[in-house]
C-alpha cells in the first residue's frame, strides 16, 4: 500500500503543478476580494507558518487583539438566479463526525438564504457511523433511483467509489464531489465538479515543515492517516512523506490508518510510543488522529519530547494545542465548504458545466494555527475558556 | 450761598445714591453667583447618588423579569412540541414529503427556526433536510428520558437554542422516532428584551453557567461569543464586589450584581438564573454614560447660570439708566400732548352730540334703530350703545332689560346666522385697511314677535394705524320683505320639483309600461308557445313534460310580476295597514333562513346569518311585513350574486331607544354585481330598474325596492343602501319597535359562572356575538376561527388544568370540519361536557354521524341569547325536540277532503292534485251546498274542508261562519282552509276572522298547499 501511495504521490504532484497557475490566481483573488480580511485569512499558498509568525491576523492593532478568522460565517449567495423553484439533493460523506456537522451548518444557511429568495432546497445529508466505502457505494446506488437533481459525495475511497460515480453519470445522474475528498478527473472520475479542500497535499507538507523546523530537522517520526483510500487523508500523508524525504536526518518509522476513529488513533499512537523510545514526532492527517495521538502522549507524560502536528478543529485537539501537547493544527473552513457546495449543486442541477459560473474545483482555505491562538479559537468556536 | 449749599448737598446725595446702587448691584450679583454654584453642585451629587441607587434597583428588577420572560418562552415552546406531536397523525407519516410538509407547517405556526424529529438511528428529519445528527446534537448521544434545553454543536456559527423531548410510539419509515426538538434563534428571543439606542443604554444577554455566551451579539464592550469570565478577568472590579463571588454565583445559579471598570468604562452587571436551565440572564448598564450625562448637564447648567446672571445684571443696569433718561423726556412731551388732546376731544364730543341728535330724529322717522360702539387701541370694545328705537324693535323697553353690551344683541341671533354674523362683525372691526364694510341680513329672536329678519349696516372710524375708534350702524326690520321673498322662492322650487317629479314619473311609468309589456309578453309568449307545442306533441310524454316544466317556470314568473304590481298599487292607494302583534325576532330570523335555504344551496352561495347585542327578542311589530321587507332584500341579494358569492344577514340591537322601545338594524349584504351611482339615487322609486339588470338578463318589475321602502316608511323606519358596481350591496333597515316581554334574562347561570367556554367558527361576527353572550351568562369565553386551533387550545387547556366547560363549534370550517373537530376534542376531554354544533344549514343528514362523534346538541344560526342560555342550561333538550319533529310525518293516503268550489276548471285542477297526493275528494259547488253537507257530517267523513271565497250564492266567509255555528260538533271543529284568488293580507286576515284555519292563494302552489295540509292534519 505504501508503495502504491508513493507512486501515486509522484503523479499527484504533477497534477498539482498543472493547477499551480489557477491556484495562485485564486489566492490573489481571495486576498484582493477580502480587502481588510486579506490580512485575516491566509491560505496554504502564503508563507509557511513559524513559531514567530503564526497564520493569524490582527484585526485591530491598537487593541493588540488576536481575532481568529479561519472560518468565514458571513456568506451571501452569488448573483446566479436558479432556473427552478425547488431542488432535491442527496449528499453522502465519510462518517458521522463533527467536522461534517460544520459543513452541514454552511449548507443549512445557504438553503435558508435560497428560501428567502423563494427557492426551496430539499436535501438529505447522510453518512454511516463508521467510514466505509462499501456503505458509500450502497448509498450512492440507492440515491440514483430516487430522482435527485444532484448527488454529492465526499469520496471515502477513490478506487472503490469512482466506478460507481461513473456508472451514475453514465445513467444520466448528475454527480459532484465535496468537502474533504475529491475523485478527480485525472483519477478517471467523471464527476462534474468538486467543492472543498483542493490542497490536502500542501496542508500535509506545511504541517510537516513546521514539525521539522521545531525538531531542528532531525529525528524519527510516525504518520497517522485516516481512512485508507480517502484522497484527502492520503494526499496529506504524501505531502508529509515528501517533506521528510528532503531532510536526511529525519525518518518516518511507521505509517498507520485509524479509520477516522479516535479510539483507534489512540491505540496506534500508544503502540508508537511503546515501540519507539526515540520517537520525536507524530504527523496526523485527519481530525481524529491528533486527538488520539495527544491523549496517548499526554498519558505517557512525553509531551515535552514529542511534537504533534495535525488537522482540523476538534474541541479536544484545540485544548491540547492550548496546553502545548499539540504543536500545530491545520484548520479548514468547513462552513464555506457547505455553503459553496449547495451553490454549485444548483448550477449543476440547472445543467451548467464548470466554466464561467463556477470552477471545476472550488477551493476553500486551510489555516495553520499554534498555541497562542488556541484559546481564542476555543472560545469562538466552542465558548470554552481556561 | 444757600443755593450753593443746596447744590452741594444734592451732588453729595446723588454720589451717595450712585455708590449704593453700584455696591448693591455687585452684592446681588455675587450672591446670585455663589448660590447658583452651590445649588448646581449639590444637585449633581444628589442626582448621581439617586441615579446609582435607582439603577441598582432597576437592574435587579429588570433582570428578574426578563429571566422570567425567557423561562416562560422556553415553557411555551415545550408546550408547542407537545401540541404538535398531538396532532401528528398517520397521514403525516406516510412519506418524507408528507412529514416535511407537516414539519414545515408546524415550524411556521410556532415561528421557530427548526422543528425536527429524530429516529432511533440518529437521522434528523426537518422541513427541508434529512441528515445524520448524532454528532451535531449532543443530547442525542444518550437516550433522552426527559425534556432538555441544549445548544447545537456551536462551531462559532449563529447560536441556536434546542428544546428536545423524548418521543414514544411513533414510527417513520420502519424506525422508531425517539426525539422531537425545536430550534430557536436565541437572538430573536432576546431582541425584545434589549433596550438599546445609539451607543449606550441597557444590554441584555444569556450565558451558560460556565460563562459561555449563548448569543451572537456584542454585550456592551464584551465581544460577541466571548466568555464572560474571560472578559471580566481583564476588568478592574469595584470595591465591594469580587470576580470570585460572581464566578461562584454563576456556578451555583445564584443572582447577583457586580460593578467593574472595563476598557475605561465603568459598568454595572446584574445576573439572575433562568429557571429550568443552566443559563444566566445578564443585564449590563454603562455607569459612565449616566455620570457623564449628569456632569455634562450640571456643568452646562452652571455655565449658563453664570452667563445669565452677568447678562441680566448688565441689561438691568442699562435699562434702568435708559428709563430714567427717557421718562424725564417723555414727561414733558406728554404734558403738552394731553393739553392738545383735551381740546380736541371736547370739540369732537360737542360735534358728536350734535350729530347724534340729528340721527335720532332721522331714525324715528324711518323706523330704524341705531347702535354704536367704541374701541380701544387693541380693537377691544370699551363701550356699546343700543338706541331706544332698536330696543323697541326687538321687544325691550329699557336698558335694564336690554343692557348696553354686545352680548344683548348677539345672544338673540338665530343659531343659523350667529357664527356667520359675528365673524363678519369682527372681520370688519379688525380689518385695519378699512376696506371691509358691514352690511348683513340675519334673524333675531325678538321678545314678542318671534324670529324676525333684520338688515344691519355700519361704518367704522379708525385711528391712523387703522385700529377702530367707533363703529356706528343701523338696524332695519326687513322681516316682511324677507318672508315674502322666501314664499316666492319656495313656490318657485315647489313648482320646479313638481314639474320634475311629474316628468320623472311620466318617464318612469312609460319605461315601466315598456318593461311590463316586455316582461309580461316574454313569459306569456313562452306559456302560449309551449302550450301550443305541447298540444302538437301530445303523444311524446317526455317532450310534453319538458314543455310543461317551462310553462310552469314562466307562469310562476308571471305571477310574481302580477303580485308586485298589485302590491305596489295597494300600497299607493293606502290599503295596506301595519298590524302590530307580538313577534319573536328569533322566529323571524329562523323562518327567513329556512325560506331562503333552498335557493342559497341551489345558487351555490355562501350564507352567513348572525346577531349582535340583541337583548329584546320579543317585540310588537307586523311580522308579515317585516318578513316581506327582509325577504325582498334577501331575494334581491341572491338574485344579483353569482355562484360562489357571499350573502349575509345581520340583526343588531342599538342601545339608543327610550324605555319600552328597542331599536334594531337589519343588514342584508351581498358580494353581487352592485349598482351604479346614478341608479342608487332612484333605487327606491317605483318602476326603476338598473339598466344592467335587463342587460344581465335578471328580470323584475322594478317595484320590489319601492314596496320595501314604502313598508319600511309605514313601519316608521329608515332604509339605506351602500353599493359599488362589481363589489356588492349592503341594505340597512333601521326600525324601532315597542318591546313586549322585557329584555331576555341577563343574569349569570350559577352552574357555569367563571367556567371557560370555547367558540370555534370561521365567521368572525359569529365568534364575536357568541363570545359576548357567553360573557353575559358568566362564562370565560375564548374563540378561534380555526378548527385545528380549537383542538390545540383544548389540549393546552386540559394540560393547564383549566379545561373548557362547554364548546360551541361551527359545522363547516375551511381547515377542519366541525364533526372532525368534535371527534378530536372528545378524544381529549372524554364524555360529559356539552359540545354544541352551530350551523346555518339543515343538519338532519349529518346528525347521526355527529352524535357518534360526540356532539351533544345542535343550534341553528343565528343564535340568540335566550337560545344559547336554554341550550347550555339543558343540553339534551334539543334531542327531545328533534324526536318530536321526527314524529311529524303525516300521510295523506285515505284522508278525506270536501272541496267547496264553484268553478269547474278549478275543481278539476284541485281534485287532480289532491287525489294524486292520496286524498279522497268530495266536491260542493257552492257555500250553501257545503253547509248542507256538513250539517249531517259523521266523524271520519271529512278530515278537512278547502273553501273558495267568491261563490255565487254564499261566499266562503259566510259558509265558514255558518259551519262554525252548527250544532254538529264534528262540523264545527272541522279544519277549513281558504283556497282563493283573494290573496292579499287583509283577505288572509278576513279568512281567519271568519273561523278558518289557514289560507292558500290561487293559482295553487302544490308544494305550499301540501305543507299547509300537512301542518293542519298533523
Amino acid at each position: 500500500m505504501l508503495g502504491m501511495m508513493l507512486k501515486t504521490s509522484a503523479g499527484r504532484k504533477k497534477s498539482y503543478g498543472k493547477d499551480l497557475v489557477f491556484r495562485v490566481l485564486m489566492i490573489i483573488f481571495l486576498l484582493a476580494g477580502l480587502g481588510m480580511a486579506g490580512c485575516d485569512r491566509v491560505s496554504h499558498q502564503a508563507l509557511p507558518a513559524t513559531d514567530d509568525q503564526p497564520m493569524w491576523s490582527v484585526k485591530n492593532n491598537k487593541r493588540n487583539e488576536r481575532v481568529p478568522s479561519v472560518v468565514d460565517f458571513d456568506h451571501e449567495l452569488d448573483f446566479y438566479q436558479p432556473a427552478k423553484t425547488e431542488y432535491n439533493f442527496y449528499f453522502t460523506y465519510k462518517t458521522v463526525h463533527p467536522w461534517w456537522d460544520a459543513v452541514a451548518l454552511g449548507m443549512e444557511d445557504a438553503a435558508k438564504q435560497y428560501e428567502q429568495r423563494g427557492i426551496i432546497i430539499n436535501y438529505e445529508y447522510l453518512a454511516p457511523n463508521g467510514a466505509s466505502a462499501t456503505d458509500q457505494i450502497r448509498r450512492l446506488k440507492d440515491a440514483a433511483g430516487r430522482e435527485f437533481d444532484v448527488v454529492g459525495v465526499d469520496v471515502a475511497d477513490v478506487d472503490v467509489v469512482t466506478p460507481v460515480i461513473n456508472e451514475l453519470i453514465a445513467n444520466g445522474q448528475k454527480v459532484m464531489t465535496f468537502s474533504s475528498s475529491d475523485a478527480a478527473r485525472e483519477d478517471g472520475c467523471n464527476r462534474i465538479a468538486y467543492v472543498g479542500n483542493t490542497h490536502n497535499y500542501e496542508d500535509g507538507a506545511k504541517l510537516t515543515e513546521a514539525l521539522c523546523k521545531k525538531l531542528d530537522y532531525s529525528g524519527k517520526v510516525a504518520v497517522l492517516v485516516g481512512t485508507m483510500g480517502a484522497p484527502c487523508h492520503e494526499d496529506r500523508a504524501f505531502g508529509a512523506q515528501d517533506v521528510i524525504a528532503k531532510y536526511p536526518d529525519m525518518e518516518i518509522v511507521e505509517i498507520a490508518y485509524d479509520e477516522d476513529s479516535v479510539e483507534k488513533s489512540y491505540d496506534l499512537a500508544t503502540g508508537f510510543l511503546n515501540e519507539y523510545d526515540d520517537l520525536s514526532g507524530i504527523i496526523c492527517c485527519n481530525m481524529s488522529n491528533p486527538v488520539g495521538a495527544a491523549r496517548a502522549v499526554k498519558e505517557a507524560g512525553r509531551q515535552e519530547e514529542i511534537v504533534i502536528v495535525g488537522m482540523d478543529h476538534d474541541q479536544e485537539a484545540l485544548g491540547y494545542l492550548r496546553d502545548g501537547v499539540i504543536y500545530a493544527l491545520g484548520v479548514q473552513d468547513c462552513y464555506s465548504i457547505g455553503f459553496d457546495t449547495l451553490q454549485v449543486a444548483i448550477k449543476i442541477a440547472d445543467g451548467h458545466l464548470p466554466g464561467e459560473l463556477y470552477p471545476e474545483k472550488t477551493e476553500e482555505i486551510t489555516t495553520i494555527i499554534y498555541q497562542d491562538s488556541a484559546g481564542t479559537l476555543l472560545q469562538t468556536l466552542y465558548g470554552e475558556i481556561d | 450761598m444757600e443755593q450753593t449749599q443746596h447744590i452741594a448737598i444734592n451732588k453729595r446725595q446723588r454720589k451717595q445714591t450712585a455708590v449704593y446702587a453700584v455696591v448693591g448691584g455687585l452684592l446681588i450679583a455675587a450672591i446670585l453667583l455663589i448660590t447658583t454654584i452651590w445649588v448646581s453642585s449639590s444637585a449633581r451629587i444628589g442626582t448621581s447618588l439617586a441615579v446609582n441607587k435607582v439603577s441598582e434597583f432597576y437592574l435587579e428588577e429588570l433582570a428578574g423579569r426578563r429571566a422570567q420572560v425567557v423561562s416562560e418562552e422556553l415553557n411555551s415552546n415545550f408546550a408547542y412540541i407537545e401540541n404538535a406531536l398531538g396532532i401528528l397523525d398517520d397521514a403525516d407519516l406516510q412519506s418524507q414529503e408528507t412529514l416535511r410538509l407537516f414539519l414545515g407547517e408546524v415550524k411556521r405556526i410556532y415561528g421557530v427556526e427548526k422543528f425536527a424529529l429524530v429516529d432511533e438511528n440518529g437521522i434528523v428529519y426537518t422541513e427541508q433536510s434529512t441528515s445524520s445528527g448524532l454528532s451535531m446534537y449532543s443530547f442525542l448521544s444518550e437516550e433522552l428520558t426527559e425534556p432538555v434545553v441544549s445548544t447545537t454543536n456551536l462551531y462559532g456559527a449563529k447560536k441556536q437554542v434546542i428544546l428536545a423531548v423524548p418521543v414514544e410510539h411513533i414510527a417513520f419509515l420502519g424506525a422508531q422516532i425517539r426525539v422531537c426538538f425545536i430550534q430557536i434563534n436565541i437572538d430573536e428571543m432576546l431582541s425584545s428584551l434589549t433596550l438599546q439606542t445609539g451607543d449606550n443604554e441597557t444590554y441584555c444577554s444569556l450565558f451558560h453557567r460556565n460563562g459561555e455566551s449563548l448569543t451572537n451579539n456584542d454585550f456592551g464592550y464584551l465581544k460577541a461569543k466571548s466568555n464572560i469570565f474571560s472578559t471580566l478577568s481583564e476588568a478592574v472590579i469595584d470595591e465591594g464586589f469580587s470576580f470570585e463571588a460572581m464566578h461562584s454565583d454563576f456556578s451555583n445559579g445564584k443572582s447577583g450584581q457586580i460593578s467593574f471598570n472595563y476598557r475605561g468604562s465603568k459598568e454595572d452587571l446584574c445576573y439572575v438564573p433562568v429557571e429550568g436551565t443552566n443559563w444566566m440572564l445578564t443585564i449590563l448598564i454603562r455607569d459612565n454614560v449616566i455620570t457623564e450625562q449628569i456632569s455634562s448637564i450640571s456643568s452646562g447648567m452652571m455655565r449658563r447660570s453664570i452667563i445669565q446672571i452677568i447678562i441680566t445684571m448688565a441689561v438691568t443696569l442699562f435699562v434702568f439708566l435708559a428709563l430714567i433718561h427717557q421718562s424725564k423726556k417723555n414727561a414733558r412731551i406728554l404734558l403738552e400732548q394731553e393739553k392738545a388732546d383735551a381740546n380736541r376731544i371736547r370739540a369732537a364730543f360737542a360735534q358728536i352730540e350734535k350729530e347724534q341728535a340729528a340721527m335720532d330724529n332721522i331714525h324715528a322717522a324711518m323706523g330704524s334703530g341705531l347702535w354704536s360702539m367704541e374701541f380701544n387701541e387693541r380693537a377691544q370694545i370699551i363701550s356699546c350703545s343700543w338706541s331706544e328705537a332698536f330696543r323697541k324693535m326687538v321687544g325691550y323697553g329699557s336698558e335694564e332689560e336690554f343692557p348696553n353690551r354686545i352680548e344683548s344683541w348677539s345672544s338673540l341671533l338665530d343659531e343659523k346666522d350667529r357664527e356667520r354674523i359675528l365673524k363678519e362683525y369682527w372681520d370688519t372691526v379688525k380689518d385695519y385697511s378699512g376696506a371691509k364694510t358691514f352690511d348683513v341680513e340675519y334673524r333675531l329672536h325678538t321678545r314678542h314677535a318671534g324670529c324676525r329678519w333684520f338688515h344691519a349696516a355700519g361704518r367704522l372710524s379708525r385711528r391712523e394705524d387703522g385700529s377702530p375708534i367707533t363703529f356706528v350702524g343701523l338696524f332695519v326690520d326687513i322681516d316682511d320683505e324677507k318672508k315674502l321673498e322666501e314664499r316666492l322662492e319656495k313656490q318657485k322650487m315647489d313648482l320646479e320639483d313638481a314639474l320634475a317629479a311629474a316628468q320623472h314619473a311620466n318617464r318612469a311609468k312609460t319605461t315601466f309600461l315598456n318593461n311590463m309589456s316586455h316582461d309580461i309578453r316574454t313569459p306569456m309568449n313562452a306559456i302560449i308557445g309551449f302550450t301550443s307545442l305541447a298540444a302538437t306533441h301530445i303523444d311524446n310524454t317526455e317532450q310534453v313534460q319538458d314543455y310543461l316544466s317551462k310553462i310552469t317556470t314562466s307562469s310562476n314568473h308571471l305571477l310574481s310580476l302580477i303580485n308586485d304590481v298589485l302590491d305596489m298599487s295597494r300600497i299607493e292607494s293606502g290599503k295596506v295597514k301595519i298590524d302590530e302583534k307580538e313577534t319573536s325576532l328569533p322566529e323571524v330570523m329562523h323562518d327567513l333562513k329556512t325560506i331562503v335555504q333552498a335557493d342559497i344551496t341551489s345558487k351555490q352561495l355562501d350564507f352567513y346569518i348572525d346577531t349582535a347585542d340583541v337583548v329584546n327578542e320579543n317585540v310588537l311589530c307586523d311580522k308579515l311585513r317585516l318578513n316581506q321587507v327582509l325577504l325582498n332584500l334577501l331575494s334581491n341579494a341572491m338574485k344579483f350574486t353569482k355562484p360562489g358569492g357571499i350573502v349575509s344577514v345581520r340583526i343588531l340591537q342599538k342601545g339608543s331607544a327610550t324605555d319600552g322601545w328597542a331599536s334594531y338594524e337589519f343588514q342584508v349584504k351581498d358580494t353581487g354585481i352592485g349598482m351604479s351611482k346614478e341608479f342608487l339615487e332612484h333605487v327606491f322609486e317605483p318602476f326603476e330598474r338598473e339598466q344592467t339588470s335587463t342587460i344581465s338578463g335578471i328580470q323584475g318589475t322594478g317595484l320590489g325596492m319601492a314596496i320595501t321602502k314604502n313598508i319600511v316608511d309605514m313601519m316608521g323606519g329608515k332604509i339605506s343602501v351602500v353599493s359599488e358596481e362589481g363589489k356588492g350591496t349592503t341594505f340597512t333597515v333601521s326600525l324601532r319597535f315597542r318591546t313586549c316581554s322585557g329584555a331576555v334574562r341577563m343574569e349569570v347561570i350559577p352552574e357555569l359562572k367563571g367556567l371557560r367556554a370555547l367558540v370555534a367558527d370561521d365567521d368572525f361576527n359569529t365568534c364575536s356575538s357568541v363570545t359576548q353572550m357567553l360573557s353575559i351568562i358568566g362564562m370565560r369565553p375564548d374563540w378561534t376561527t380555526s378548527g385545528k386551533e380549537a383542538v390545540l387550545r383544548t389540549k393546552l387547556a386540559e394540560e393547564q388544568n383549566d379545561a373548557y366547560a362547554a364548546y360551541i363549534i361551527d359545522w363547516l370550517m375551511p381547515d377542519m370540519n366541525g364533526i372532525e373537530v368534535v371527534r378530536r376534542i372528545r378524544g381529549l376531554i372524554g364524555e360529559g361536557k356539552p359540545i354544541i354544533i352551530l350551523t346555518a344549514y339543515d343538519w338532519s343528514d349529518i346528525e347521526e354521524e355527529a352524535r357518534r362523534a360526540g356532539v351533544t346538541g345542535f343550534c341553528s344560526k343565528p343564535i340568540f341569547l335566550s337560545e344559547l342560555r336554554e341550550i347550555l342550561e339543558s343540553p339534551y333538550k334539543v334531542q327531545d325536540t328533534e324526536a318530536s319533529d321526527k314524529d311529524s310525518g303525516v300521510t295523506f293516503e285515505g284522508r278525506k277532503i270536501l272541496l267547496v268550489e264553484d268553478n269547474e276548471l278549478n275543481q278539476e285542477i284541485a281534485v287532480e292534485i289532491l287525489q294524486e297526493a292520496g286524498f279522497i275528494m268530495d266536491v260542493a259547488d257552492d257555500g250553501v251546498v257545503a253547509v248542507e253537507k256538513l250539517k249531517t257530517v259523521q266523524p271520519g267523513q271529512y278530515d278537512l274542508v278547502l273553501m273558495d271565497i267568491q261563490m255565487p250564492i254564499m261566499d266562503g266567509y259566510e259558509a265558514t261562519r255558518q259551519i262554525r255555528a252548527l250544532d254538529n260538533a264534528v262540523a264545527a271543529h272541522l279544519p277549513i282552509i281558504a283556497m282563493t284568488a283573494n290573496a292579499f293580507d287583509e283577505d288572509k286576515k278576513a279568512a281567519l276572522e271568519a273561523g278558518m284555519n289557514g289560507h292558500i292563494a290561487k293559482p295553487i302552489n302544490t308544494v305550499k298547499l301540501m305543507e299547509l295540509l300537512r301542518e293542519i292534519l298533523k
